[in-house]
């Protein structure tokens, strides 16, 4: 079995590569032309909503469907090759995103049935953090006891890379933190996560790079600490008298809106910051010069400018308002990203 | 090694039991009744009041001595039609229910083969296949001794033993259902009531113009009266069933290899 440290001495090779690969349910989308690569030691966030093809690329890559076109590899082989899959997947731990079981066996039968068929090294040291009731029958188990069996079924043999299908769906929150916690001891380790999720925070939490898919398609790819750099600023400004929404159409400046003073003239009232105040708030992506200048030009009440929630930027990504546009958006900022990343 | 075929077996073994103990049961009932029905039959008058064609398919000639009475009353109905359909049923609900309740995933994850998971969910199958026949096989011997009315143990070793090939005919048969269809119960249905089906296609063909249909039920290979009243056990029969079983099951495996996991 190929560990990865004869890996690393073969040369660059990624611990998961994929080339365009694509899975069509007949004529139906599952994933598009996916083509990213996820080195060794780093944890790799899969982000996109319920739907979007994160269940549909991992289920390829552990080999349980062929791909309709592309390719791809798992440490280093070939995910259409069944033989080489197998052999590999004793250094794979995976985690589905709906576990199933057989019901009618105690949690401990089935930790031994797993344990028997893939080695189990360290299932004592996980049970002290993940404790699911193991003499009952997993049929009565609630969704988070079963979460947390899996999650020891996926890391019991302690292996290299780990694809986790959305691990932290059914934990409760304490537990969810304890697991993201579990996750960047893990990377220290060594391990490589593939960690797929539709919850920002928990990713921007553990990941370092992430992929971004949507209908099937891959629309974005970078380092977490980019994507809120590139995301923007969210800006507040309190400014004495009043102003326009067209007033702050400047360059960078996305979503304006008004509150108080003329904004609301006809409730002067309740403006906060005085009877002749408006606070002014909008997403600015721009540089930080012409911004500062264009407040000048204002009584500046109260001003402040701070990182814009990964929620926001989510949401760009998946606009509701107009997808195309933020793909196109987002596209073009892949492109100028891969200028930069060659130029190194 | 195993592992999977051992785990499987446990799971089977409640439901095998059950089954041995209802056919059990039923065994009994049937030998204590028999000596009294074999008493008041008149065999003559009952193949006359029945046409010609269904006694001949029914068998009736041999249903009044206790070796016909029970390969009728027990073999033919019990071993041919319902424990078949269980291991069939069985077979089919096997991978099918695997990747319906998304088990097969978690399997698949451990650095095991799929035809090493079917074949040994194929062989834990031998467990309702061992655990009916064992147990039925006890309680007919004692049973028939028990009414004086005994049967040879040769014959009654035979007519289990030579089960388990056509058993094991339709365990593989299951299999190839359970890979092909894509939900639990279409596998189920399409494996149970093709052994419906045969077997009724043998009764009714048997000795009539379209006689060549029943070779293709697996019914035509395992008969239970023939081995209890004429002492006839056909190896051939058993072999061709042994043969059409591996075949099925290396069919089964290549169809699972492939197919997609949805």
């Amino acid at each position: 079995m190929p560990s990865l440290d004869e890996q690393s001495t073969v040369g660059t090779m990624s611990v998961i590569h994929t080339d365009e690969l694509t899975k069509y349910y007949g004529d139906v989308r599952g994933i598009e032309d996916l083509s990213f690569d996820v080195e060794a030691g780093e944890v790799f966030g899969f982000l996109g909503p319920n739907g979007a093809g994160k269940t549909t690329a991992i289920r390829t890559l552990m080999g349980f469907q062929s791909p309709t076109a592309g390719s791809a590899t798992v440490l280093g082989s070939d995910i259409t090759d069944g033989n080489a899959l197998r052999t590999v997947r004793a250094n794979v731990g995976y985690l589905p995103s709906e576990p199933g079981f057989n019901e009618a066996v105690t949690g401990r039968r089935l930790l031994e049935y797993h344990g028997s068929l893939r080695g189990d090294v360290r299932s004592d040291e996980l049970l002290e953090l993940f404790d699911p009731p193991l003499d009952r029958t997993v049929g009565a188990y609630s969704r988070g006891n079963k979460q947390m069996l899996a999650i020891i079924m996926a890391f019991m043999h302690d292996p290299d890379l780990l694809i986790l299908d959305e691990p932290t769906s059914g934990l409760d929150p304490l537990k969810q933190e304890e697991f993201l916690e579990f996750i960047r001891a893990e990377q220290e380790r060594g391990k490589t996560f593939f960690f797929s999720s539709h919850i920002l925070s928990e990713v921007r939490k553990v990941c370092d790079r992430i992929g971004i898919i949507r209908a099937g398609k891959l629309v974005a790819l970078e380092e977490v600490a980019s994507l809120i750099d590139r995301s923007g600023k969210t800006v507040r400004a309190n400014i004495a008298g009043s102003a326009t929404v067209s007033e702050f159409d400047i360059d960078g400046a996305h979503d304006v809106t008004l509150s108080g003073g003329s904004a609301a003239a006809d409730d002067a009232t309740e403006t906060n910051g005085g009877d002749d105040a408006t606070s002014i708030t909008f997403t600015y992506t721009g540089a930080y010069e012409p911004l500062l200048r264009h407040l000048l030009e204002y009584e500046l009440l109260d001003l402040a400018i701070e990182e814009a929630p990964l929620e926001d930027v989510f949401m760009r990504f998946y606009g509701d308002h107009d997808p195309e546009t933020a793909v196109e958006h987002v596209e073009n900022g892949r492109g100028d990203r891969a200028s930069e990343t060659t130029d190194v | 090694m195993f592992e999977t075929a051992r785990f499987e077996s446990e799971r089977r073994l409640a439901g095998s039991t059950v089954v041995a103990l209802g056919l059990a049961a039923f065994a009994t009932m049937m030998v204590l009744i028999a000596p009294g029905i074999l008493d008041e039959f008149d065999v003559d008058a009952l193949t006359e009041s029945f046409p010609p064609a269904l006694v001949e398919a029914m068998q009736l000639d041999v249903i009044a001595t206790i070796e016909g009475f029970m390969a009728l009353e027990l073999y033919w109905f019990g071993w041919l039609l319902v424990l078949g359909v269980y291991v069939t049923y069985s077979a089919a609900s096997t991978i099918a229910g695997d990747i319906d309740d998304g088990t097969m995933d978690t399997l698949l994850a451990a650095p095991v083969s799929r035809w090493h998971v079917l074949f040994e969910k194929f062989l834990a199958l031998l467990t309702p296949i061992l655990v009916v026949n064992v147990v039925v096989l006890v309680v007919v011997y004692a049973g028939t001794r028990f009414v004086g009315e005994p049967i040879a143990a040769v014959d009654l070793v035979a007519v289990h033993g030579l089960s388990i090939p056509y058993l094991l005919f339709w365990g593989a048969f299951g299999m190839v259902a359970s890979v092909l269809a894509p939900h639990r119960q279409i596998a189920e249905g399409i494996a149970a009531g093709s052994l419906v089906a045969t077997f009724l296609v043998e009764t009714v063909a048997d000795g009539t113009d379209i006689d060549w249909l029943g070779l293709l039920s697996p019914t035509r290979y395992y008969d239970p009266v023939a081995i209890l009243t004429a002492s006839e056990y056909d190896y051939a029969g058993a072999g061709v069933l042994l043969v059409a079983a591996a075949v099925l099951l290396v069919a089964s495996g290549v169809l699972f290899a492939r197919r997609d996991i949805q």
